[in-house]
């Protein structure tokens, strides 16, 4: 399946804009994170902590909703499902 | 009127459009490019159709919590230099308390919740302005 990625701000300077990526039937959002943190290679840190997990600022959404942490590994993604990843608003 | 936009903010318009016979007041809010430390321009990036939805939740909110007639909330993307608008609320009232009110609250709510960033550029350095969590963001968000 194609889960569409759309990364903003800074995490988009290191992620790219817009990424189409093709995941296995069933995929988790963190299969997601996974595929991000190694496209972030060395800029990964603005993103990951050293573990390898999110950072407590970063703001996932999947199509327009808010995820929660607790979720990551839970959340079944479908078909066509648009995951947007971005750091803290910053707008007015 | 909520909305995005590439092109200048025409407040005077802006205003104009908003008036109608039961207000005695229009309160706006004019957030403008500062020249912070030398900065030069700024760009806006927006993740416009959360953007949206996020602006019509703080609109309906605020009608609902204050006495008020109408919310005009429209912010400005792309490349901006100093001096220009970045964002423009105009809140329509009876009488002015409310309506001062009602526009703080927004920009306090759209600060912490409107998927919007901002890029400052100086002459030799670039900056992405630090913002914030989203915490509050509308229940319709998830």
């Amino acid at each position: 399946m194609i889960v569409r990625v759309r990364a903003f701000a800074r995490f988009r300077e290191i992620l790219g804009g817009d990424l189409a990526l093709e995941l296995p039937d069933g995929a988790v959002m963190a299969a997601v994170l996974a595929v991000l943190r190694d496209r972030a290679g060395g800029e990964s840190d603005a993103i990951f902590d050293e573990t390898g997990a999110f950072r407590s600022h970063v703001i996932l959404m999947r199509n327009g909703k808010r995820v929660k942490r607790d979720d990551l590994y839970t959340l079944v993604l479908a078909d066509g499902d648009e995951v947007a990843i971005f750091p803290p608003v910053a707008g007015g | 009127m909520i909305g995005i936009t590439g092109n200048v903010i025409d407040a005077g318009a802006m205003i104009e459009a908003a008036k109608r016979p039961g207000m005695g007041a229009l309160v706006t809010f004019c957030g403008v490019v500062r020249d912070d430390g030398g900065i030069e321009r700024m760009e806006l990036e927006v993740y416009e159709e959360v953007a949206v939805r996020e602006l019509e939740a703080i609109r309906d909110e605020t009608m609902r919590e204050y006495p008020i007639e109408s919310v005009d909330i429209v912010h400005r993307i792309g490349s901006l230099c100093v001096g220009d608008t970045i964002l423009l609320i105009i809140v329509g009232a009876g009488h002015r308390k409310e309506a001062f009110a009602a526009c703080e609250y927004i920009i306090d709510r759209l600060k912490q919740t409107v998927p919007i960033w901002k890029k400052e550029f100086c002459r030799d350095d670039e900056r992405w302005v630090p913002g914030e969590s989203m915490d509050r963001m509308s229940s319709r968000s998830g």
